[in-house]
This record gives C-alpha cells, structure tokens and sequence, in this order.
C-alpha cells in the first residue's frame, strides 16, 4: 500500500495541475478573443431602421438622419409614378404582358393626351375644318370653269389610276368614319342612341378599323409607286405656294399635271399615311407582347395623325366635288375639260396640246360616260409623264 | 355606405401566391387571365418587398375615363366594376391603369382581345346577383352574401386585407402604431418590429391620441 502512497497524487498537486490547465485555457482565451471581437466587428450589419430610432430616442437629431435611399418610403416613392425611369423592377409569378410591372407610369399621361388634348382638340380640328369649308363655299363659291365647258377634253387617268384613287379613298373614308365613331361617340352617339347600340356599333367599327387598316398599307404602296414621278417638286410650285393656289388674287397661277397644293396632298398622305400604318399595326398586333408604353405611343401618333390626315381630306374632298367645277370630272370618266385644264394645270394643257392629244367630247363619247362601246381614239396611255 | 378597399401590407406580404390562387379558384377565370397577381421589387436584394395587386376600385378610375363605349360604372359599395355586354375589347383600359389590372382572355391578331376581365372585388357584375350567367361573365358574387373577396380572406400572414375602407384604415394604423411602438420601445429595427409585440407599454394603441 505504500507504494500506491507514493505513486499518488497529492491533492495539492491535483488542484495545482488543475490550475495550470485552467490558466492555460484562460490565456489562449484571452488572446483569442481581442483577435475574434476585432473580426465580429469588422462586420458591418445594414440596419437603417434602427440607428434612425436610436438617433431619435437619443434626442440628438442633429443633423437629421436620412434613411437608406431606396428603402423604406422612398422605394415606394420610386415605385410610384413620380419617376418612370427610377421605377424598380420587379417580378412576378403570373405571365402576361407587363404583368412584372408594379405601377404603369405612362398610363395617366396617356389617358390625359386622349381625353384633356385628342378628343377635344381633334374635335374642334374636323369642326373648324367643315365650317371652314362651308364659309369657303358660301363666301367665295365653287370656282367655275371661267371660259365655259369646252367640246374638248384632255385625257388625264387612266383606269388603273382612278381605280387605286377609289380603292385608297373608300378605305380612307371607311377608316375615318370607324375611328370618328370611336374617338367621339361617347360624346355624341351614347345620349343619341344609347349604350347597347353604340356598343354595337361601336365594336363593329372596331373589328373593321382593324381589319380593313392593312389594306391601307396596300393602297398607300400603288398610290406612291403609280404617281411620285408626277409629284417631285418642280420650279415653279413656290410661286403656286406664295400667291395662295390661285385663292390670292384673281390670277390663275401656272402648273403642271399637278399643282403644288396637290403634289403637298401627295406627300402629307405618303409620310401622315405611313405614320398611320406603322403606328396601326403596332396597335392591333398585340399578339408579338408588345407593352403599353409603345401602344400608348403608337395611339397619341395614331390619332394625332388622323385627325390632321381627315381635315385635309375635308378639303381635298371639297375641292375635288363641290368646290370647283369639273374637278371631278377627271377622276371620274378619266378625261377633263381643256378649259379645266388650261385654267389650272395650263403647262400641262400647252404641252397636251403641242402633242396634239386635244380630244374632243364626241370621240370619247361624252368621256366615256354615255358611250356604251369604247369610243375611237380613247387612248390608254398614261397621260403627262 | 361602405366603402370597399383592397390594402396589402407590404411589411407582410410573402409573396406565396394564395390570393392568386384563391382568385382563380374562386372565380373560375379563363387560362392566360390573372386577375390578381403578387409583385416582388428588388427580388433577392435586401429591402425586397411583394405586394398583391389587383384592381384598386379607384375613385376617379382611369379606365373609366377612356373607355370608347362607357362600359365602367361605380356601385354604392365604391367598387368598379363593367357591362362585359358593352365592352368592345379596344385595351385603352389596359393602357390607362395604373395598375395593369384590366385582363384580356385572347391578344390575337388584328387586336381580337376578347372582352376585358377584371377583379370585381368578389362583386359579380351588372347582371342579377348568383346567377349563372353572372358567375360565367363574371366570376362569384361573394359580397351579395356577404362575404368578403377570397383573396383576402385566405390570406395566410394577412397582409391582403379588404373590406370597408373605414375598418380596413383602423386595422392598418394600428398594425403602422405597433411597429412604431416597438422600434421606439426596444430599438429594434423597422423591419423586425413588424412581427413583435410592444413590450413595457400600456394603453391601447388606437386612432386617439
């Protein structure tokens, strides 16, 4: 037992190899721990929201603490539509055009462009333009032929060339009236004839605006091919331009097959005319998922451009018909009045007439209106090129 | 008269898609038209924040305002709801809400969009209350039993509330006064308080001072 005495630990000892274990572990302890709170703090933990209501509790609000800029309300500031281009993007579960979109910031400038500026003035344009027309007409009157209707005619389009003037001109009128009825039938046609009704009409004019406007995009392509070599601008037209067509003063003013204001027509309807077509098939193709910022884009061109195609067409339509005699005359039997034409057109007349293509009315059969057989001589050729 | 509002609390909303759910289920909409749906901004950033958005019954409603045929009109209840017998399927409505919560069950060529379907705040439509055709144009009549919209009501964090505007505001301030109490009481962060009850402090927290 001795030896088990002796081998034995004392309990001094003990405690005494205890101690230096727990100060060995104190020691790394301490020198572990400066390195590790060093470390933690090194760590930075985004907390706006807190530091702000420790500032004020603190009373010391000096200077004023701002908030992270893109949390809390100025995110939802953003969100809003105070500023389209700061607007977050987000996303969303469900497919669908512009669906990820939180706040459609375009739709309130577009819903006032439609009902603060188009509807009312595109409705005083089309207004002021008939009445404009009607004072022309009850104050100036139809411009008559001055020498008197001829026995001779000019042939001026052929039959390809009126039937592609028809065929733009329906389609023109059609989608006119369609989009007349769209624009201001709330207005006008709901106290009129009703609700139920102007939704049928209403839809019919619909479907047609949308299914006959690509055929617009036809039309308006032989229209341009068949008579932009006619309606190059040519010396002269700024004369035209500057006495007023004819309307300043009692001077006829010289031109070739067409005048400066008709060649201007042409041109306004190629560029307003592809504007409209361009603008149109954004519009009813929402099948490709374009958004409502280039639809609602392509509708205030659309309808601005409409509305200043129609009140040209006003005018063209009057002085085409009522508004001068044997205007009509040409787009509709092909051939003019000599006198017509010298008196409006008198460079393309002198030249008609130094090739001696002078018809007279007998050998076209009254211009074809009365003669149920071809009459002899009626040539096909295109005039005035 | 009451007046119905949607509110959905951001600070709660966990973008899990139930009301979305709920709406289609309850209404029975056709594939392709989501009357409701869940927006996630800043999507795995820090400050994410959903929201379910739907139609917002609007007092001045745009829509309203540029619909060609007028097919929009206002119910007692404030609610925004339309005649799809009137409706011609042009999409201004689309193009004007602020929201993009007008929904066409076809974008077909040459703009055959079908007529335009909404959320109708569990409301119906024009025609007579619970029936068929109603239900088939419109979805469920959930308010002319008194019930409120699905939506809502499955909403599982309650960030979805409808209801009168009145009750719906009280609830929403008290919920904006509890997080404020939180973060002034404990020093927590605006973020965190959303889910914590005030501790320390007596008194109710209502709309009187």
């Amino acid at each position: 037992m001795r030896s088990m005495e002796e081998t034995r630990w004392s309990p001094a000892a003990t405690n005494c190899f205890h101690l230096f274990w727990i100060l060995l572990l104190a020691a790394s302890t301490f020198l572990v721990i400066p390195g590790g709170l060093a470390r933690a703090e090194g760590v930075e933990i985004p907390n706006p929201g807190a530091d702000l209501w420790r500032e004020v509790r603190q009373r010391d609000a000096t200077p004023v603490p701002v908030p992270a800029p893109t949390t809390g309300i100025d995110l939802w500031r953003e969100v809003r539509q105070r500023n389209a281009a700061a607007i977050p993007a987000g996303t969303t579960q469900v497919s669908g055009t512009d669906s990820a979109e939180l706040i459609n910031a375009l739709g309130d400038q577009w819903r006032r462009f439609r009902m603060e500026q188009l509807v009312p003035y595109g409705g005083y344009v089309l207004g002021g333009m008939v009445l404009f027309v009607a004072l022309f007409y009850f104050i100036r009157g139809r411009v008559p032929i001055h020498a008197g209707v001829s026995n001779k005619v000019l042939f001026r389009y052929s039959v390809y060339e009126r039937m592609i003037h028809w065929f733009i001109a329906s389609i023109f009128l059609f989608q006119a009236i369609t989009g007349i009825f769209l624009l201001f039938g709330r207005d006008f046609l709901i106290p009129v004839i009703g609700h139920g009704a102007f939704s049928l009409l209403a839809s019919a004019s619909k479907e047609g605006h949308n299914l006959f406007g690509p055929l617009f995009l036809l039309a308006l392509a032989l229209i341009f091919v068949r008579f932009v070599r006619r309606n190059i601008y040519e010396k002269g037209d700024l004369t035209w331009l500057l006495r007023g067509g004819g309307v300043i003063g009692k001077k006829h003013v010289p031109s070739n097959f067409f005048n400066m204001g008709e060649k201007s027509m042409f041109w306004l309807l190629v560029f307003a005319g592809g504007t409209l077509v361009v603008s149109g098939l954004i519009l009813i193709f929402p099948n490709f998922g374009q958004g409502r910022a280039l639809m609602g884009l392509s509708h205030a061109a659309h309808g601005i451009t409409a509305i200043v195609m129609t009140a040209v067409i006003i005018g063209h339509i009057y002085i085409g018909s009522i508004g001068m005699e044997g205007a009509l005359e040409g787009m509709k039997t092909g051939y003019c009045d000599l006198n017509w034409a010298r008196e409006h057109h008198d460079w393309w007349a002198q030249r008609c007439e130094n090739e001696d293509k002078i018809l007279s009315r007998d050998q076209v059969g009254r211009a074809g209106v009365h003669s149920p057989e071809p009459a002899a001589g009626q040539v096909v050729e295109e005039s005035g090129k | 008269m009451a007046r119905m509002k949607f509110y959905c609390d951001a600070e709660r909303c966990i973008e899990c898609n139930g009301c979305v759910t709920a709406c289609k289920n309850v209404n029975e909409v056709p594939w392709g038209v989501n009357r409701r749906r869940v927006v996630t901004i800043r999507d795995g950033e820090p400050g994410e924040r959903s929201l379910s958005v739907a139609c917002m019954h609007c007092s001045d409603a745009p829509c309203a305002a540029v619909c060609p045929v007028d097919c929009f009109y206002t119910t007692d209840d404030g609610l925004v709801l339309h005649d799809k017998d009137i409706c011609i399927g042009c999409g201004y409505c689309f193009y004007a809400c602020p929201f993009g919560a007008p929904q066409f069950p076809a974008d077909g060529a040459f703009a055959t969009r079908g007529k335009m379907d909404k959320c109708t705040f569990c409301a119906g439509g024009p025609l007579e209350d619970n029936s068929a055709e109603e239900f088939r144009k419109y979805g469920a009549n959930r308010l002319a039993e008194g019930k409120l919209p699905l939506c809502a009501e499955m909403c599982a964090t309650k960030a979805l509330l409808a209801g009168d505007a009145d009750i719906v505001a009280d609830i929403y301030r008290k919920r904006i006064i509890n997080r404020g109490a939180s973060v002034l009481n404990r020093g927590v962060s605006y973020q965190n308080a959303t889910l914590r009850s005030p501790s320390g402090l007596s008194g109710r927290a209502t709309s009187k001072e």
